[in-house]
């Protein structure tokens, strides 16, 4: 069984009358990529924030590698990479990059080497002696990324490490991520674009409102949560299909689009018995297959209605 | 500690290698000496070739006299006797006009009688020139009425010898050596480089807060340390800088300090001295710096912190910015009256000591127990606005959007 680097247990945070994040618990063990998901506004970045004792809760306790202190008792072993990314434009590149490994604990002389080696490895080695402020913002992301790994680091803490990049510097980052979760370290990163998430992530956390919605591995919220899905098309004649689709005891819901369909099936229907039903009701059949959802759709079912909502509510003041 | 250090280590480097330090570093000397070559060139310079006509009214023989000696008490001016027709006055102007005469003097019987002479020109703001032919024609004039009532040549020359005050600062019952212009001199400086040097680097601290809270660098920087170690390294780090540059500057004007310089001719010139500056008050000047510096930086990190732009920070400011002005703008009553009640009280406030006490002290004596107590004000009240400050400066950094009402600050500082 996996060790457990972080857990939050029933962590609230409201500001000025509104709930940011609501009895929230998490429990991210050792190793894995995991992905808090949520909307806009919906607690996401005040959770890291708290995670990162930048700001404190007002209820509920987060506990770091299973051991008393703060994020800032642990910065030697934690990468953060915040939301509103920022770094000091007037200076130089190789520069910010030996700062920030110094305030983490690394003395200088191995910061250098390590920071070489990661500047070329993202393609940014010719710009290592040129301000910050002469770079692009996709590259500037990348300095950034560079420094919340460059002490190696156990836990690296991402918020929304892919918004603002080109799909370019996104693989590559999705890439470096990957490669760095391989290494036995645990990534934690929010993100609201549920592609990048389904991609890269073990475990996942869907949140809205400051509430947590789904909990689990990847493939397990897929299972309790997509429902199970059917994908039909039709060889020119589909016979009866209308009235098979229309059977609430086996399809939950159905996007017919005449020649094609995408149902979703009642927990308790066998896919069989709609098979035989659109036989016998004289339809060619040229695809039949289960699918399983995407944590798209997952997550639009779930948080719809929420994330529209969260969306009209300007952004709060974050304190 | 070793993180504080790379604070400090940034906020050093980061400095040291701007274009401006290295302006403003050598520029502070290079002002120093640029002022005395200024001196030397104002003191050596006589003025130059003047040519004048006297239009002599007189029905005396003083009229001719005054020209001849004129000649000779002024040789720059190159002299004309014009006796005056109904026409010389328009003739003149010409002349003045086509700038072949810089002017001419008028005068008459009551010139010797009552004072009165009048000289028109194109040179009359040249205050040299002026002096020049005033004080010749003063001499003169003296000298030709006590002849008029037979009083010896030889003993209205001696008559005539100026007097010289010379002027000699006393401090521990020593003769410094130092005179009243060289003290001035001295207490201006000091109150200019204080002021600059306090407000310039408070300044620095505060924006240097305001880029780390506006990129949101803070927020990693708070992740792995304390808001404390954070603003003291930066505080400690802007610091190094300025007492570096101070150190410069301090450097090249005791290297200057007493340099003395005559003109050849020791007669004409008047001779430019650079004030000599006590080591003491170079200790106590630097002494002052440093609190001074420390009060107004950890003052100017909270406003950094409670501000959220540029401008909004430049505007929460000004208070701060007039607190220091008050020993500033006072620096001449404290000069004029070094022992007055408003120059000890000065010594002792904190916010006002760390100008008013380097001034006050490179113009007299302060007891040395009057000494003791302003720094050691000075000293608690650093520590008393940093521990503030620092509270401030722990919620603000952190905080966006609308600036902090001043009850909120209060609760700021209140809260454990």
């Amino acid at each position: 069984m996996n060790s457990v680097i972080l857990t939050a247990d029933r962590v609230v945070k409201r500001f000025a009358g509104h709930t940011a994040v609501d009895r929230l618990s998490l429990t991210v063990p050792k190793g894995v990529i995991f992905g808090l998901l949520g909307p806009n506004g919906a607690g996401k970045t005040t959770m890291i924030r708290m995670i990162m004792n930048v700001i404190v809760p007002d209820e509920g306790t987060v506990r770091l590698f299973d051991a008393p202190g703060t994020a800032r008792d642990f910065s030697a072993r934690i990468g953060f990479l915040p939301e509103e990314r920022g770094l000091y434009p007037k200076m130089r590149v190789l520069d910010v990059l030996l700062f920030l490994a110094e305030t983490r604990g690394v003395d200088r002389r191995s910061a250098r080497v390590k920071a070489l080696q990661w500047l070329e490895r993202l393609g940014l080695a010719d710009w290592r002696m040129r301000k910050v402020s002469d770079l692009s913002k996709g590259m500037q992301q990348k300095v950034q990324f560079i420094s919340t790994v460059l002490h190696e680091p156990d836990l690296v803490i991402l918020d929304e490490p892919f918004s603002g990049l080109d799909p370019v510097n996104a693989q590559v980052i999705r890439d470096t991520i990957l490669a760095w979760a391989r290494t036995g370290r645990t990534v934690l990163f929010s993100t609201h674009i549920m592609e990048h998430a389904e991609q890269i992530c073990d475990h996942v956390c869907i949140i809205a409102r400051g509430q947590k919605r789904v909990d689990g591995t990847l493939s397990e919220v897929k299972r309790l949560h997509g429902g199970r899905h059917l994908s039909v098309a039709f060889d020119g004649a589909n016979g009866g299909a209308a009235q098979v689709f229309g059977d609430r005891r086996l399809v939950a819901k159905v996007e017919d689009f005449g020649q094609y369909a995408e149902l979703e099936l009642t927990p308790t229907a066998d896919a069989q018995e709609i098979l035989k039903a659109l036989v016998a009701s004289g339809a060619r059949l040229s695809k039949f297959e289960l699918v399983a959802p995407s944590l798209h759709k997952i997550f639009i079912d779930l948080v719809g209605a929420d994330a529209a909502h969260a969306d009209a509510r300007p952004e709060v003041a974050r304190a | 500690m070793r993180k504080v250090f790379a604070i400090l280590r940034r906020e050093f480097v980061e400095r040291v290698r701007t274009r401006w330090f290295w302006v403003g570093t050598i520029l502070g000397p290079l002002l120093m000496v640029g002022i005395i070559g200024f001196q030397i060139l104002l003191s050596t310079k006589k003025g130059g070739e003047r040519h004048i006509a006297i239009v002599d009214a007189t029905t005396t023989e003083f009229g001719r006299r005054l020209v001849t000696q004129l000649a000779v008490a002024v040789p720059r001016i190159h002299m004309r006797r014009v006796i005056p027709n109904p026409r010389t006055d328009s003739l003149l102007l010409d002349e003045v006009e086509a700038k072949q005469l810089d002017g001419f003097l008028l005068v008459g019987d009551s010139t010797l009688d009552f004072g009165a002479a009048e000289y028109r020109g194109s040179n009359v703001s040249s205050v040299v020139d002026m002096q020049e032919l005033e004080g010749a024609l003063r001499r003169l004039i003296f000298a030709a009425r006590l002849e008029r009532h037979g009083i010896d040549t030889l003993l209205v020359k001696q008559a005539q010898i100026p007097i010289r005050l010379a002027t000699n600062k006393v401090s521990g019952r020593k003769l410094t050596g130092v005179s009243g212009g060289q003290s001035f001199g001295v207490g201006f400086g000091m109150a200019i480089i204080l002021f600059v040097a306090i407000l310039m680097y408070g300044v620095n601290v505060m924006s240097s807060v305001l880029e780390e809270k506006s990129t949101r660098v803070v927020e990693v920087l708070v992740s792995s340390l304390r808001p404390f170690q954070l603003m003291v390294g930066k505080v400690v780090g802007a610091g190094a800088v300025g007492l570096v540059q101070l150190t410069v500057w301090l450097g090249s004007a005791k290297l200057l300090s007493g340099l003395r310089w005559r003109p050849a001719d020791a007669a004409g010139g008047v001779g430019f001295q650079f004030p000599s500056i006590p080591t003491a008050t170079l200790v106590v000047f630097v002494v002052y710096f440093l609190l001074g510096y420390f009060l107004y930086a950890a003052i100017y990190a909270a406003v950094g912190a409670m501000s959220s732009t540029e401008a909004e920070a430049r505007q929460a400011q000004v208070p701060v910015q007039l607190l220091m002005m008050i020993p500033y703008i006072s620096f001449f009553a404290l000069l004029n009256d070094p022992n007055s009640s408003l120059a000890v009280w000065m010594t002792l406030i904190p916010f006002w000591s760390p100008i008013a006490a380097p001034v006050r002290y490179g113009a007299t004596r302060i007891p040395p127990v009057e000494l003791a107590a302003s720094i050691a004000m000075l000293v608690a009240a650093v520590l008393l606005v940093t521990w503030m400050a620092a509270r401030i400066y722990r919620v603000g950094i952190l905080m966006t959007g609308k600036r902090p009402s001043f009850k909120e600050i209060v609760r700021w500082v209140r809260a454990g």
